[in-house]
């Protein structure tokens, strides 16, 4: 392993992606450091969404590099076939992804669910996986559903298994791509008190979020974005206490006072 | 199932003993006889074959060399031979004399020692019971016959004028003719007579002579074989005087076929016919028979193998490989888009011309399972589509690769979707097997087909034949229910 300490977890650069004719990302730079939180705003369509994905690797960017810790991957270098898909599954193996509509596997009880990367993919021992995602379910909460089917949960609770299911595979950062956005006002709570655990123990994560008072309390940094730039960056303190670009300003009222 | 595994396997039991020589059975008279070994094929009834009930040797031709041997005090022994080997061996000495309707000819007659005659055929025109249009060649001009395609009659018929339909047997030609599809068939009177007497049929009728062309049936022995071929000689003539093969021809024939002109036939009351309910009582063991070892292992077989094709077929159609996309897109175009049974054929019929030539039933796999990959593969990659885009970006996200995601999360889930179309892929393939039928399959319906020849219980037989298949399509719904039931436990209604 590298010296991470004197380089940050996360690290942007010149990220670039269009589809077709539409440039979703327009150079996209920016670092995370080990332990923090960071959350992305904006609009839709200003590429926050590209942004998180790309880090994932759900989305292939045009140009530029991304780097987690010690893999780095330079897109516009990129080989193709093969040897290009090892690349990019290396930098994915780096992060554990929360999806907007959980994305459970919903023939898969919840254990079933959570220990499915470890076991199949990582290749890890059976038993070992199981405890620890014991132990992850009852982190979440759930430590009595293991053998229920998704369906059989609420929305809430499936947003707390996906994130189970994300930690299991013991990633360097956590994903979150608007987290509570499909969840009914009243299970909200529950899914933010949860990534607010996960922030305070040193998980570094990456948020996609419209929660602006969750943003507040749980971002060490928040960038705006919109039209596929990074307007403007710094702590939560800054952008959404004091912004300075008149584009953030606007986003924000119209966030938190609608109509 | 285990009862069904233990009929199946007396059962051949029983074909292997039938195929045992039965020498010792027709071994009579004193030991200090002369053994006299006969080629017969017993397998060509009425002449040599089997009987159904008691497996027992017989026939016409059996009985005539029984009676021929009562005179010639010889002892026999019967060699079942196929008739391709059968001159070989009696030239080989592994048999003394053929009892098998051998034609005379010019060119067997400088070669073998050639008995009197003892059986006399000709052409008949048949025609149906008092059609009085129809009484020579002559009035087959313009005129639609039923004929085997590849017989001399067929040739016959069409040089008198005839449209030939091509059939399969004298049965299905007289069937025709018995509900006024055709107008007549031309065909040799003894294959007429055998009809006749075995069906009892009162709806057709010889109205004459086709032409001059007759044929003779002898006995065959080795040319060097003077002695017993006099001692036979003398046994046909003392047989024909005193009224013996007389006698035997009516019991198979209902006329005296051992003269040059036996007359027509007397048809009071056909040789064993059978009811309705025992021709279909006789059958439904052979179509069972026909189901257990053949439709359904062809149906259960032609499916997996369809199925596991139409998997690759499906994901090279929704691969971003351009040309292995469009291989995927114009292997099910052409499967849709051309008939079955056409595809049976080339199979079948084509593909040993260049060289590739499979059994009856391999052939039948292969066209079964490409045209079920064909038409599953839509099904499969139309399944597979329908599984979100969340459970494909899901899958890659906790670290699955292309074939773990497809096996274990994407089609489980497709398969959901998938089973009640594939299940009806299935129900179709069962029926479509029955076209196995023109690829020299034995299977269920070619069975009915067989019975249904022989004995004119089109209708019987071949609603028994439904029956059979509509059980098993039932049974089949069933278990695609159950199989829905267990796919869908984990989504809540």
């Amino acid at each position: 392993m590298t010296d991470t300490t004197e380089q940050a977890r996360i690290r942007v650069h010149g990220l670039e992606k269009a589809f077709g004719d539409h440039k979703v990302l327009r150079g996209i730079d920016f670092e995370s450091a080990r332990g923090t939180s960071t959350v992305l705003l904006g609009p839709s369509g200003s590429g926050k969404t590209t942004v998180l994905r790309s880090l994932n690797v759900l989305e292939t960017p045009d140009r530029g590099v991304i780097g987690i810790d010690d893999v780095e991957v330079d897109f516009s270098r990129l080989p193709p076939g093969k040897a290009g898909r090892k690349q990019s599954g290396r930098l994915r193996a780096q992060s554990g992804m929360v999806f907007q509509s959980h994305n459970l596997f919903p023939h898969r009880t919840v254990l079933e669910n959570i220990i499915e990367g470890p076991v199949i993919a990582q290749k890890r021992e059976y038993d070992e996986a199981v405890a620890d995602a014991e132990a992850l379910l009852d982190q979440v909460g759930l430590g009595d559903r293991a053998n229920a089917y998704p369906s059989q949960l609420s929305g809430g609770q499936q947003q707390r298994v996906g994130i189970a299911r994300a930690l299991a595979l013991k990633p360097r950062v956590v994903l979150f791509d608007e987290p509570t956005s499909a969840l009914d006002p009243e299970l909200v709570g529950e899914v933010l008190a949860v990534i607010k655990d996960l922030a305070a123990e040193g998980w570094t994560t990456v948020i996609v979020t419209h929660e602006i008072r969750f943003a507040e309390q749980v971002a060490d940094q928040v960038l705006f974005l919109d039209s596929g730039v990074i307007v403007e960056q710094g702590t939560s303190a800054q952008v959404i206490g004091d912004p300075r670009e008149e584009r953030t300003r606007r986003f924000l009222k119209r966030i938190l006072d609608p109509g | 199932m285990g009862h069904v595994l233990r009929r199946v396997v007396g059962l051949l039991v029983l074909v292997m003993v039938m195929f045992v020589p039965v020498g010792a059975a027709a071994a009579q008279g004193a030991e200090q006889q002369p053994v006299v070994r006969v080629g017969t094929e017993g397998t060509y009834p009425p002449f040599s074959f089997h009987d159904p009930s008691t497996q027992e040797l017989t026939g016409y031709d059996i009985e005539v060399i029984k009676a021929i041997a009562a005179k010639a005090g010889w002892r026999l022994e019967f060699v079942e031979t196929q008739w391709d080997a059968i001159f070989p061996a009696l030239d080989a000495s592994r048999i003394d004399v053929i009892a098998n309707q051998v034609s005379d000819n010019e060119e067997r007659k400088a070669k073998y020692g050639l008995s009197t005659t003892y059986t006399y055929s000709h052409g008949v025109i048949v025609r149906r019971k008092g059609d009085d249009r129809i009484k020579t060649l002559a009035d087959l001009r313009g005129k639609t016959t039923a004929q085997s395609a590849t017989s001399n009659w067929a040739k016959v018929a069409k040089d008198a004028g005839a449209n030939v339909e091509a059939v399969e047997g004298f049965a299905q030609a007289a069937a025709l003719l018995q509900q006024g599809r055709v107008d007549a068939i031309v065909n040799d009177n003894i294959a007429v007579l055998d009809y006749l007497a075995s069906t009892g049929s009162q709806d057709v009728e010889i109205a004459g002579a086709a032409g001059n062309e007759s044929s003779e049936q002898v006995l065959a022995f080795r040319k060097s074989d003077q002695t017993r071929l006099d001692q036979a000689d003398q046994a046909i003539a003392a047989l024909k005087a005193d009224g013996t093969l007389n006698g035997i021809s009516q019991k198979y024939f209902k006329a005296n076929v051992s003269v040059p002109d036996g007359g027509s036939a007397d048809l009071s009351g056909g040789r064993g016919h059978r009811s309705t309910w025992e021709v279909v009582g006789n059958t439904a063991w052979p179509m069972f028979i026909g189901l257990v070892k053949v439709t359904i292992p062809l149906t259960a077989l032609s499916f997996a193998i369809g199925l596991v094709l139409a998997l690759f077929v499906a994901l090279a159609r929704i691969s971003s490989y351009k040309v292995l996309a469009g291989l995927a897109r114009a292997f099910i175009s052409i499967i849709r888009g051309t008939p079955l049974l056409l595809q049976l054929f080339i199979v079948f019929y084509g593909l040993p011309q260049i060289g590739l030539k499979f059994d009856p039933f391999t052939a039948a796999v292969i066209a079964f399972s490409l045209n079920v990959a064909g038409y599953a593969a839509e099904v499969v990659r139309s399944a597979i589509l329908a599984v979100p885009r969340g459970q494909f970006e899901a899958a890659a996200t906790v670290g699955l690769d292309y074939s773990q995601t497809l096996r274990r999360i994407i089609l489980p889930q497709a398969a959901r979707t998938a089973v009640p179309p594939l299940s009806n892929t299935l129900i179709s393939l069962l029926k479509d097997t029955s076209l196995g039928s023109v690829v020299l399959l034995t299977e269920l319906f070619r069975e009915s087909q067989l019975a249904a020849a022989e004995s004119n219980e089109f209708l019987a037989l071949y609603s028994f034949a439904g029956l059979y298949y509509w059980v098993i399509c039932v049974g089949l719904s069933a278990a695609q229910k159950r199989l829905e039931n267990r796919l869908s436990r984990y989504v809540i209604a």
